[in-house]
């Protein structure tokens, strides 16, 4: 395969991940903006996802309705939903001869759909959990046709590991997203309710109750974000998954490139593997997740490097 | 006929043949396709017409107009209703493009090698050495199998007593050959049974010919060789269209990045290393395909791959420098050429063609204006065209000017009255003039025109400008089986 198809076909699957994220946590988000009295507070996700000036962002910190706009249609803004699957899409026009005819018709669509008049409508003045409702379901509806189309070749590997590693890098984000709205002070009660809302955003809430029974503890929270391999959005799974993955890679790969890659690939699977985390020491979390971000965006390095042929 | 409301208003300009109508009723080829749709309600039609654009849309067939930012796609204007050719009109042109095609290609031979045809006096020198695309570095360059022009278009056009013309040979890189494969396939989504109760040719084996073509011009004696489509690029207005034939044919779509040559061999970069690749369709202009031989700018060529085709490594398709042989100067010896080549009677005509570098058809063309029409030579896309019925004194004005500055840029032809076909446009049935642009591929087993083509139409009434950048759509092209056989 073309090391430039490679690294689209990676790309694709890493923007359609993070659109499917954000999507998450801007439904669940906006929802508990609606729920709550107090007053709700969009900034440390604009801090993430938007690459506005800080004044403007601060400008319109507690509306939600500017900052569903801001974060999902604003072309201006280089991380917004509606630049994500305009990314992915052009990645996908790049390699449509490698991608089955249906997932780039699916990707279409979706550019089509949140550019369309109705979406714009229902986030400006109708129903904004509609449009996210029916964003989100597109995109099921991608990750349905790539299961159901694709041949199990190279491409799809590729789109595997950047699925996987977006997702695990999400992870790791919206824990610290979470983590920095209470400010790291994890011994206080008050924070289940928000603790609850990253489970929802991150589809684990029911998993959560069916292990736990109703008991709501900050630890078994972190574990099950961090460690639960049957959790789809687990930094573990992710990671067991992309290694999975990257070993169908051997037989073809320059024997240099696949030793440096499974280098970085396993030291970042035991820095996960052997961590304790303990809610009382804030710091030594902070520094966990900071630590394992930075990991896995070397592991992007090197693919980049070693396998798309961007040194 | 009677009573039927969509055919009610149909009304022929003067002077035009309609390819659906004759003076005495619908023409043969089209009655059953008449009697098929004549029943159908406004909504029906309409419901049709708005499935086709959907389909067209979901499935992202779109050319991108250049310089528009934002929303730069568009989807290529289709009608619904089919433009139908029978099967004795089809063998005539086929038999003329199959001529006019060996006739250009042992030009193209000629013309960089011995050039007879200059030293017998049938074409001036001075014409072939002022082309802007013939490529000198040509000369001499051994071609597979003595092929150049393996893919061509060539648009024909008809006038008022239905004779076929040919306006224009396309030898370089024509394109639209995936709006006649998606226009077909669009046609039996929104008519079910229609095509096979036609009998329709089918011309879905496009690109198992081309591939089978591609396959063949390998130098290596390899089972399996290495067939690569070079595109600009996803900002390229055809974009659609290489993804498309690389995706039908199997083949890799490379970019001039993805290439690299070392000692005159090219290869591809792959996540496993270097590969070699033995022919490659291009769809980059000459001027762009090697910055060291041609424009040193180029961001879409392949540095070296000159050498690598001139040392025989790799194929290039179609060969470069066709251009002196589509050029539209060059056009009017077209004839001549057939003549002296191949010592036949061409059998489809060429629009008569003034040189204005003549001083003579110079002053004539000015003097006629209004009945002409000035093409500058190495222009396509409708660009640089001016129709004397439709300009107005101040464009003549300025077109007298720079043809007086450089008068081999340009040529002059009279007026053609094209057909017209029906369309179905704001819920009305109305006369379009149209094209026809059928593709045929040349290979060492000889030429094969797939039997259809695209009939390119000028949506706005009246006009006589058919390109998609100019407010052109396109049709179906059906080509009945011949039933007698």
């Amino acid at each position: 395969m073309l090391s430039r198809v490679a690294d689209s076909v990676f790309w694709m699957a890493r923007y359609m991940e993070r659109t499917n994220g954000m999507l998450r946590i801007l439904r669940t988000n906006y929802i508990s903006s609606q729920d709550e009295v107090k007053d709700f507070s969009w900034r440390t996700l604009l801090r993430n996802y938007s690459d506005a000036p800080a004044a403007e962002v601060e400008a319109i910190g507690n509306n939600s309705v500017k900052v569903l706009h801001h974060l999902l249609l604003d072309r201006h803004n280089g991380a917004s939903v509606i630049n994500n699957i305009t990314r992915a899409r052009e990645n996908a026009r790049a390699v449509q001869d490698h991608i089955t005819k249906e997932v780039w018709q699916c990707l279409n669509d979706y550019y089509h759909l949140i550019r369309s008049k109705e979406i714009f409508e229902q986030v400006s003045s109708g129903d904004p959990v509609t449009a996210l409702d029916s964003l989100i379901h597109h995109g099921m509806l991608y990750h349905g046709t790539v299961d159901i189309t694709m041949a199990r070749g190279e491409a799809f590997n590729y789109l595997n590991i950047g699925k996987f590693l977006e997702r695990a890098v999400l992870s790791a984000d919206m824990l610290n997203i979470k983590l920095t709205e209470l400010d790291y002070d994890l011994q206080s009660p008050v924070e289940v309710t928000a603790l609850r809302y990253l489970l929802y955003s991150l589809s684990g809430y029911e998993l959560y109750l069916k292990t736990h029974r109703g008991n709501f503890q900050t630890e078994f929270v972190l574990d099950q974000v961090i460690h639960n391999e049957h959790f789809p959005h687990s930094i573990s799974y992710c990671l067991k998954q992309l290694f999975r993955y990257f070993e169908r890679l051997e037989t073809g790969s320059l024997p240099e490139s696949y030793k440096q890659l499974e280098f970085l690939i396993g030291k970042t699977m035991n820095s996960v593997k052997y961590s304790s985390l303990k809610t009382s020491d804030s710091e030594g979390l902070k520094n966990f997740l900071r630590q394992i971000r930075q990991e896995l965006l070397s592991i992007a390095a090197a693919f980049n490097q070693y396998y798309f042929g961007n040194s | 006929m009677e009573g039927s409301s969509l055919l009610n208003d149909y009304n022929i300009p003067p002077r035009v043949w309609d390819e659906m109508f004759s003076g005495k009723g619908i023409r043969p080829a089209y009655r059953n396709m008449v009697a098929a749709i004549q029943d159908l309600s406004a909504a029906e039609m309409t419901h049709k017409d708005e499935l086709a654009k959907k389909l067209f849309m979901s499935q992202g067939i779109t050319f991108t107009v250049y310089s528009s930012g934002e929303g730069i796609e568009k989807i290529f204007p289709f009608d619904i209703i089919p433009r139908i050719l029978e099967a004795a009109e089809w063998k005539h042109i086929e038999a003329g493009i199959k001529q006019r095609l060996k006739a250009l290609n042992i030009f193209l031979k000629d013309i960089y090698s011995h050039q007879f045809i200059i030293r017998d006096g049938i074409i001036p020198a001075k014409l072939i050495y002022s082309c802007p695309n013939f490529v000198r570095q040509m000369v001499g360059v051994d071609v597979p199998y003595d092929i150049y022009t393996h893919i061509s278009g060539i648009d024909l056009i008809r006038d008022h007593d239905g004779t076929y013309y040919v306006l224009e040979d396309n030898l370089r890189t024509p394109s639209g050959v995936s709006y006649m494969l998606e226009n077909r396939s669009i046609t039996y989504r929104i008519f079910p049974d229609l095509l096979p109760k036609n009998n329709v040719c089918s011309v879905k084996d496009y690109p198992d010919l081309l591939l089978k073509n591609l396959m063949s011009l390998a130098s290596r004696q390899k089972s399996d060789p290495t067939v690569v489509l070079l595109t600009p690029g996803i900002y390229n207005s055809a974009y659609f269209e290489h993804t498309t034939l690389a995706r039908l044919m199997g083949i890799e779509l490379v970019e001039g990045s993805d290439l690299v040559v070392d000692n005159h061999k090219v290869y591809m970069k792959t996540t496993t290393g270097l590969k070699q690749v033995d022919v490659i369709y291009r769809r980059v202009d000459d001027d762009f395909i090697d910055p060291l031989v041609f424009r040193p700018d180029s961001m879409l060529g392949v540095p070296g791959i000159y050498g690598a085709y001139r040392t025989g490594h790799v194929a290039i398709v179609n060969a470069m420098g066709n251009g002196v042989a589509d050029d539209k100067a060059v056009y009017s010896y077209v004839p001549a050429m057939i003549r002296y080549y191949l010592n036949e009677e061409p059998i489809l005509k060429n629009v008569p063609t003034y040189q204005l570098a003549d001083p003579g058809h110079r002053k004539m063309v000015f003097e006629n204006m209004p009945d002409m029409v000035i093409k500058k030579t190495n222009e396509s896309g409708g660009y640089g065209m001016l129709i004397g019925s439709a300009a107005t004194e101040k464009q003549m004005d300025e077109f007298k000017i720079a043809i007086e500055d450089d008068p081999r840029s340009f040529i002059a032809q009279p007026i053609i009255n094209l057909s017209s076909a029906p369309c179905y446009i704001n819920g009305v049935l109305q006369p379009r003039r149209v094209d026809l642009r059928p593709y045929a591929l040349y290979g060492p087993d000889g030429i094969d025109i797939v039997p259809g083509g695209l009939t390119r139409v000028a949506l706005k009434e009246g006009s006589l400008v058919v390109n998609s950048s100019q407010g052109g759509g396109s049709k179906d092209t059906w080509v009945l089986e011949d039933t007698d056989e």
